[in-house]
């Protein structure tokens, strides 16, 4: 389902891929440069979503974890995207970990108080942790009953190179938004800022303020809607891969703007991986961000 | 990569940065696809900013002079890298190959004249012999002087063979947004040649005003020249010899330069700068001569080495516009300039860019240059006349005027855009001054320059 509407200033080429809505404005006059733009960032959106969604048996993904305990010979992009992986893990102290997936057995996070006993989770840990991983670029090799998830990279990565595939086919001023991660190629015609509204994380919507930017990119990682409750206690659906339960008292949200989004979306993700500490980190690495307690 | 989290303010930024560079260029998603932000698929829409680009700019220049005068080859590599806060850094690399034969400053004749110029390693048979062959080797009669002996054939411009040099440039400028409005921008040069090099440091600043359509500027900058000649520098007005020189000269030029842009309106952008230097030290040409002909015949009666002053304060007016005109962007400038030589000079420069297609555009140049003489300038000195304190009869120092036409032509190719120019030098003087003696009344006295130049470039940015 795609459409390109006529929006002040220019269009909106709307499309559903990865899971969320997404959405390409294009400040032009013409709606064929418009559609153009449009046309391959969804084509570029689909292309990945393809190839390393976890949810999707032919991806690439799916076929590494499938083959848990080979060796495994990558092509060049997902072997690019690995590496950064490895290299996020080692920046974030082991925080950020992209086989941390495999804890999702164990957790559900439904709102209900199903929350898991400890020996599961600990049977669980044997096969999470980037450091069980051996990479000697570009053969990966998982332990049996490891799974990678590039979940926490491949849509920001989209977003930047559908965007990157749409500068290639105009000048025009352009912002590229997959479900809230989204990022811009310049300020708007005239030099103005395009303004992004920060969703409110309870329910009931509406909006908790406006972002200006003229460059670079914006994401937000959030605890919004999943949660556990039990006797009281809040258990955040962000899990830490350093011991497989979740982090204290994350914020409910962390909006992080940088030059592309994937380092927006790591360092969104980082933050609420430092549970209470969110705050002091992002002021200690100067992150250009905005939190909701 | 063996990083470190948490281990300085902002480190972990920085070393993400780098990562996520290397990841788009491995995977080519972003970086190869991507003509830049500034300039891509619409070669004529340039209105992008050049927010956290960096840009890359080659180009190769072939210049020649008509008469087998210079040839010069020159290959520029220039990268600009911007950050998202306003700040950039630029590189440059220059290198030049000059080759060819250069007027050495005597008049020409009727007869067959022979120079005598000192080899490169005094006592060593060895000489700047060129590929034309036409230097010997001599030994100065009565001496063990060993030096170089060169002729001009009659009623020719003599010139020097042995014109070569290469030269290696190196510029380096960052500029710094201090706030939303101003910035400031540091930068030095270094230069070098066989015989000449050159050291510069610049420091200026900016600012915007009203609301930005207004931005003043200053700037000064200090150069400090070596010039080391193959065979020592000699004294000026002393007689050509084969005997070798004195040691180095150097000069220093201070630098001061006051701007004001105005965005006029929407199709309008202006430029007013005063520029004013002061140049101390040493100005002359070492290579270069002035014939002392006789006064009745005209006949060279000997040559010696021009002098120029050891202080020069120059002095000029800019005025530039860009105008938009319709889908066209015209580039109209003047500036008139005066010299402590003498030397008041106007040119005026018109350029009109026009968009062919998306991905192509033309540029038709004009260029219109006039100049009086510097009031030491002499085509030549007249024998049993006092000598003048200071001599030079190099045309650049005449009274000339000089046009340039040229086009360049854009197009929009893989990341980037392809360019090529190409423009032709015509310079006119005085070939026959009034009062010129005997014969030398026939012979063209101007050593002008006819010279033609392309440049082949290939501009791209990436982020």
């Amino acid at each position: 389902m795609t459409a390109l509407q006529t929006v002040d200033g220019g269009f909106v080429y709307g499309f559903s891929a990865m899971g969320s809505p997404c959405e390409v404005r294009i400040e032009c006059e013409a709606p064929e440069t418009a559609l153009a733009a449009g046309e391959v960032v969804e084509a570029e959106a689909r292309r990945i979503e393809r190839k390393f969604s976890r949810y999707r048996g032919d991806s690439v993904v799916s076929a590494i974890n499938a083959r848990a305990g080979e060796l495994h010979p990558l092509d060049p992009e997902t072997a690019a995207l690995i590496d950064y992986a490895a290299q996020c893990h080692a920046l974030s102290g082991g925080r950020f970990d992209i086989t941390s997936g495999v804890l999702r057995r164990a957790w559900r996070f439904d709102g209900s108080d199903r929350v898991p006993d400890a020996v599961s989770v600990a049977a669980l840990m044997d096969t999470v942790g980037w450091h069980k991983v051996e990479w000697r670029r570009p053969v990966l090799r998982l332990r049996r009953g490891m799974e990678i998830d590039l979940g926490g990279l491949g849509k920001e990565y989209a977003v930047d190179a559908a965007l990157g595939r749409a500068m290639a086919v105009t000048a025009s001023p352009l912002l590229v938004n997959f479900g809230g991660d989204l990022r811009v190629s310049g300020p708007r015609s005239g030099g103005e800022p395009w303004r992004v509204a920060i969703e409110a994380v309870n329910e009931g919507g509406g909006s908790e303020g406006t972002i200006e930017i003229r460059s670079g990119a914006i994401t937000t990682s959030g605890d919004a809607r999943r949660f556990l409750l039990k006797n009281g206690q809040r258990f955040s659906h962000i899990l830490d891969p350093r011991t497989g339960w979740p982090v204290p008292h994350p914020p409910r949200s962390v909006t992080v703007a940088a030059p592309t989004c994937i380092e927006a979306g790591f360092l969104s993700t980082l933050a609420m991986l430092h549970g209470d500490g969110a705050e002091a980190f992002l002021e200690r690495e100067h992150i250009t961000a905005w939190w909701l307690r | 990569m063996q990083l470190t989290p948490d281990a300085t303010k902002g480190a972990l930024r920085a070393a993400l940065g780098a990562m996520t560079a290397a990841l788009f260029l491995a995977t080519g998603a972003s970086a190869q696809d991507t003509p830049a932000s500034s300039k891509p698929a619409d070669i004529n829409d340039d209105t992008s900013t050049d927010t956290s680009l960096t840009r890359v700019d080659s180009a190769v220049l072939f210049y020649q002079e008509a008469g087998g005068r210079v040839q010069a080859t020159e290959p520029v590599v220039s990268v600009t890298m911007n950050d998202d806060s306003g700040n950039s850094i630029n590189v440059k690399l220059t290198a030049d190959t000059l080759t060819g034969a250069t007027p050495n400053g005597a008049a020409p004749w009727t007869g067959t004249q022979t120079f005598i110029t000192p080899v490169k390693t005094a006592g060593v048979q060895t000489t700047t012999t060129s590929a034309s062959g036409n230097k010997v080797l001599v030994t100065v009669p009565g001496t063990n002087i060993k030096a170089a002996q060169y002729t001009a054939d009659p009623n020719t411009l003599p010139v020097d063979h042995g014109f070569r040099d290469q030269r290696y440039a190196v510029d380096l400028n960052y500029s710094v947004a201090v706030d939303n409005v101003s910035r400031f921008t540091i930068g030095g040069n270094l230069s070098t040649e066989h015989d000449y090099s050159s050291l510069s440091g610049n420091f200026g600043v900016s600012r915007d005003l009203n609301d930005r359509n207004t931005t003043i500027s200053a700037a000064v900058s200090v150069e400090m020249d070596t010039s080391k000649p193959y065979f020592g520098t000699p004294e000026p007005m002393t007689a050509m010899s084969g005997a070798t020189k004195g040691g180095n000269r150097t000069k220093t030029v201070v630098d001061a330069v006051f701007g004001v842009s105005q965005v006029v309106n929407r199709y309008w952008l202006a430029q007013l700068d005063y520029n004013i230097d002061q140049v101390s030290g040493y100005q002359t040409d070492p290579y270069r001569i002035i014939s002392v002909v006789s006064g009745t015949t005209g006949a060279p009666v000997r040559y010696l080495y021009e002098s120029r002053p050891t202080s020069r304060l120059r002095q000029s007016l800019y005025f530039g516009n860009k105008i938009a005109l319709g889908p066209t962007v015209a580039d109209a400038s003047m500036r008139v300039y005066h010299d402590s030589w003498g030397i008041n000079s106007l040119t005026l420069d018109v350029a009109e860019r026009v968009p062919v297609t998306r991905w192509m555009y033309v540029e038709p140049h004009l260029r219109y240059y006039s100049q009086t003489k510097a009031n030491f300038f002499h085509d030549y000195l007249v024998s049993g006349q006092a000598l003048p304190a200071f001599a030079s009869s190099d045309s650049r120092l005449g009274k000339f005027t000089a046009t340039t036409v040229g086009l360049k032509v854009g197009v929009h190719m893989g990341p980037g855009e392809l360019y090529a120019r190409a423009e032709s030098y015509d310079q006119k003087g005085t070939s026959h001054p009034a009062g010129a003696p005997g014969a030398l009344a026939q012979e063209n006295l101007f050593s002008g320059v006819k010279a033609t130049s392309v440049v082949l470039g290939y501009s791209f940015g990436f982020w």
